[in-house]
């Protein structure tokens, strides 16, 4: 099952601000929601438990997260792939990111996700949800971090 | 259905019997494979492939074993060590794996697997099972596998997807009379996957005694020999020093026949460990994994004259058996007994072939409810003929009513190579039609019609062929599918008769009662039946594609006529008289021309040990091991009346008969319970049930949300009848009965829901019917 979703956050902080931020693996795992543990491996990964709650499938998922900037600094592309409970999930999310001259920045953001296993077999619309709601909360998160931050 | 009361004539067979087996059911006090607890016994979780295809780079067993209570992870690669990595199919073509070696091929196939020691403790470690996969192009539809862009089995030798082509009949000529009909209808079907679902899923538990040097497995089995003789085979342990035990099962239909990979890893494990290790399927674990029915993909081409007589049939197919061939068919027949397909009607020549893919979907084409894929062919040709009716604008009935195999033509050798053995369809028919009030519900439906209301009615008059069967033909593995029956009489004149078949809620421990019953003129509530058990009962092949009644119930007849035998030289010897003044005559033995000079078998039984004869054995009983001269061919006329809301789609099966004719019936209370349980999976089927994947290869129905079993709300309220053309060859004159209603009623159903809708040119539905689907169509037929 592949599903797509996309969306935009306006962060109240420079673009250098949130540049760095979203290039800090630890920032951006306080930014996952449901997060249950972080592990920094290196500079541009962090190994992640959380909680996941779809229909049936209930329990933790462990995913391996993968920063991968663009070298100009205009788009940042987040791997997530892993899973539990029987069920592998690869989500691909990336966004564009665009300075508006006012010491604010746009985060255009997508998504896509592909999914194996159990968790496959709930409802797309259900699934649709949550996933998104995973991936847009963490923009959102990333968002509610950075507001007033410079 | 009637039941007929005892007469003189029919002392056991044809009584209502209530079933001997239902108090210990009903009481909660049956046996089955869960309840069975030994000491120091271990427990089996597998860990299964998220991946429909994917090479397996990496298993990580390291976190699995720290965990409390894991005495053992097992893996593909461990039982290649073992050489158990690898074990034959069914038929004994393919071969599949136990654990995923190298790569998995199809979504849920078992990876590894976790001894602990509880249940919780095996699951919970399974999920610590870290395994790394590279993921592989999908293929789940069998006419891209056609194509081989990927080979999905790439161990073996010849790289293509093709498993095998089957054909039967006379190619050219069917072509060339198919070409110079007047008439010539094409339609493809598909016979969707499905999955027999059976209420308790399988397990075993395998026991190793290192003092005993004894395995003993407790199975959910339908053939506990076939399984001893496997386990011998594949582990090289000797079969005295195996013993199978099949405990009460709450149903099979099919699906608990096959050897799956949990039975091989437990009785590996307990042999390693040497302690006792039970394995219970999940719900998931049965649906996804254990073997599945049908997925045939048909194109069905009959021609006719204008008069509607039938004139060559034509039957092509792609079958999809999933990542191994582990079909669930005798060795010489590797798309069973699909030559059925002629079915009830006289063609004068006919051909079908077979072309049989891989896929990466679960292994399985098992018998579900249905003698070797006669379902699929019974499908085919009636919602073939109810296709033709429709060209012809002739009433179904009266179509096939014009090209039945008259009663006077049996044995009928079909063009496609079974000589059926007795029927007489127009009979009926002609009863259903009588019965179901036909003409009056024809009027009804043009009445409805002319107000824009749609209702249906569906005919599918099919004929079986079952009870392989004649070991000339018939095996499985090499082993012959005769079976076996052994009665002992105790001294007070009750009795325990063994067979080599297992009962799954059939009714065995009654039915074989009465047929020793009859035989013998003893009282059939104290014949105790006992099957299951290879230690005691007789060498058989076990319960499936309806041959309990048509080969081991011919072998409990046989055997108690040898007892008959023995005891008349009794009965000569307490009578004091020859041997050729004694006839068996009202249920005992007589004294010809001496009025009142009898002795029962009772009084018999009891002089058997205590007064035998001079010149025999003392004792009294018998083993028969019967090999059938030929199949049987039960057959029924079913009706469906179906009403559609052309608005929504919805169906409702109005009103249902069956009119089933399976020879002489032993028990038939059992006999009605078997055809009301058999519609319901048919109903099932028609408007329910499929496994589906999508286009990655996830299995979508996991549980029972997704995959539905019809409950009383939904289930129609059956009508039946019968009617009896006995078997000639058959010693009672039966023929099974378990499967003809769901082999019958799929096309009953749908050819109703096709009659209802076809003013707007419908010509036929994929199953299962469900809402959508049914609205679907209707939507473009008004488009």
């Amino acid at each position: 099952m592949n599903l797509a979703w996309k969306g935009q956050e306006q962060v109240s902080a420079r673009k250098d601000v949130v540049w760095a931020f979203i290039n800090d693996p630890d920032s951006i795992s306080q930014c996952l929601p449901d997060l249950l543990e972080a592990k920094m491996i290196d500079a541009h990964s962090f190994d992640a438990t959380v909680s996941v709650a779809v229909g049936p499938v209930r329990g933790k998922f462990k995913f391996k997260v993968a920063l991968e900037p663009q070298s100009d600094q205009s788009h940042m592309n987040l791997k997530i792939s892993g899973g539990g409970l029987g069920s592998v999930v690869d989500l691909l999310a990336g966004a564009d990111v665009t300075d508006n001259g006012d010491a604010t920045t746009t985060l255009d953001w997508s998504g896509t996700a592909s999914m194996r296993g159990p968790v496959a077999t709930i409802g797309g619309r259900v699934l649709d949800a949550q996933a998104e709601r995973v991936i847009g909360s963490t923009f959102a998160n990333v968002k509610a971090r950075l507001a007033g931050a410079g | 259905m009637p039941i007929t009361p005892a007469t003189p004539e029919r002392h056991a067979i044809g009584l209502a019997m209530k079933r001997k087996e239902d108090p210990r059911f009903i009481q909660g006090r049956g046996r089955y494979l869960d309840d069975i607890v030994l000491p120091n016994m271990l427990f089996l979780a597998l860990v299964h492939s998220p991946y429909p295809h994917a090479r397996i780079v990496k298993i990580d067993k390291t976190d699995a074993l720290a965990m409390p209570g894991v005495k053992a992870v097992i893996t593909g690669e461990d039982l290649v060590a073992a050489n158990l990595g690898w074990i034959p199919t069914f038929h004994g073509y393919d071969k599949q794996m136990v654990l995923a070696v190298g790569k998995a091929v199809f979504q849920y196939q078992e990876v590894a697997g976790v001894v602990a020691t509880s249940r919780e403790a095996a699951f919970d470690a399974a999920e610590l099972v870290e395994v790394e996969y590279e993921p592989l192009e999908v293929i789940v539809d069998p006419f891209v596998a056609m194509k081989d862009a990927t080979i999905i089995r790439d161990d073996r030798e010849n790289k293509t997807n093709h498993i095998y082509h089957w054909e039967v009949g006379k190619r050219d000529e069917t072509n060339a009379a198919l070409a110079a009909s007047d008439v010539h209808i094409s339609g493809k079907m598909e016979f969707q996957r499905v999955h027999p679902a059976p209420l308790e899923t399988c397990g075993i538990v395998a026991d190793m005694n290192g003092g005993s040097g004894r395995l003993t497995l407790y199975l959910t089995s339908q053939a506990p020999h076939a399984h001893r003789t496997v386990v011998s085979l594949v582990t090289g342990i000797p079969e005295d020093k195996i013993h199978v035990i099949s405990p009460d099962i709450g149903g099979g239909f099919g699906n608990k026949v096959p050897v799956y990979p949990g039975y091989v890893v437990a009785t590996a494990a307990s042999v390693i460990l040497g302690s006792p290790v039970k394995w219970v399927e999940n719900r998931t674990e049965n649906l996804t994994t254990s073997g599945f029915a049908r997925d045939y993909h048909m194109n069905v081409e009959i021609g006719a004259t204008t008069a509607g007589k039938v004139t060559a049939l034509k039957v092509t197919t792609v079958a999809d058996h999933g990542a191994f061939d582990a079909a669930a068919d005798p060795t010489k027949y590797p798309a069973g007994m699909f030559g059925i397909v002629t079915g009830s009607y006289d063609f004068p020549i006919a051909f079908t072939e077979l072309d049989a893919y891989f896929t990466n979907k679960a292994p399985g084409g098992i018998a579900y409810r249905c003698s070797f894929r006669v379902t699929e062919a019974s499908y085919a040709i009636e919602r073939g003929m109810d296709m033709l009716a429709q060209r012809l604008g002739m009433d179904p009935a009266e179509l096939r009513l014009k090209n039945f195999v008259k009663k006077e033509q049996f044995p009928y050798p079909s063009p496609l190579g079974f000589v059926y053995d007795s029927g007489d369809y127009h009979r009926t028919l002609e009863k259903a039609l009588g019965k179901i009030g036909y003409g009056d519900l024809r009027r009804e439906q043009a009445e409805k019609r002319k107000r824009g209301e749609y209702m249906g009615i569906g005919i599918s008059t099919f004929t079986e062929v079952v009870g392989a069967g004649p070991s000339k033909l018939f095996d499985i593995m090499g082993i012959k599918m005769f079976d076996s029956a052994e009665i002992r009489i105790h001294p007070t004149g009750s009795g325990i008769v063994r067979t080599g078949t297992r009962h799954q809620g059939q009714g065995h421990e009654t039915t074989w009662a009465q047929i020793v019953a009859e035989e013998l003129g003893l009282d059939p509530q104290n014949i105790l039946v006992e099957e299951g058990d290879t230690d005691t009962a007789p060498y058989g092949l076990g319960t499936y594609a309806s041959r309990s009644t048509p080969v081991a119930g011919g072998a409990i007849a046989l055997a108690a006529r040898k007892i008959r035998e023995k005891a008349k030289k009794i009965a000569a010897h307490v009578l004091e008289v020859s041997e050729d003044d004694i006839e068996w005559e009202d249920y005992k033995f007589k004294v010809s021309g001496v009025p009142g000079k009898s002795i029962t078998m009772k009084e018999i039984a009891f002089a058997a040990y205590t007064n035998p004869a001079p010149d025999s054995e003392p004792g009294l009983e018998a083993t028969f091991y019967y090999d059938p001269p030929n199949l049987t061919f039960p057959h029924g006329a079913y009706i469906a009346v179906v009403d559609v809301d052309a608005e929504t789609g919805e169906t409702k099966v109005r009103r249902f008969l069956a009119i089933d004719d399976c020879g002489v019936v032993i028990n038939p209370m059992i006999v009605e319970g078997q055809i009301h349980g058999g519609l319901t999976e048919g109903f099932a089927i028609a408007f329910m049930q499929e496994i589906r994947f999508d286009a990655s290869g996830n299995h979508l129905n996991t549980n029972f949300t997704e995959y539905l079993v019809p409950t009383s709300l939904e289930t129609p309220a059956w009508e039946t009848d019968n009617t009896v053309t006995p078997s000639p060859h058959h010693p009672l004159g039966a023929k099974g009965v378990g499967e003809s209603p769901n082999v019958g009623s799929p096309a009953a159903f749908v050819n109703a829901v096709v009659d209802a809708l076809s003013p707007l040119g419908i010509t036929h539905i994929d199953m299962p019917l469900t809402r959508a689907k049914v609205w679907h169509a209707i939507q473009a037929a008004k488009a």
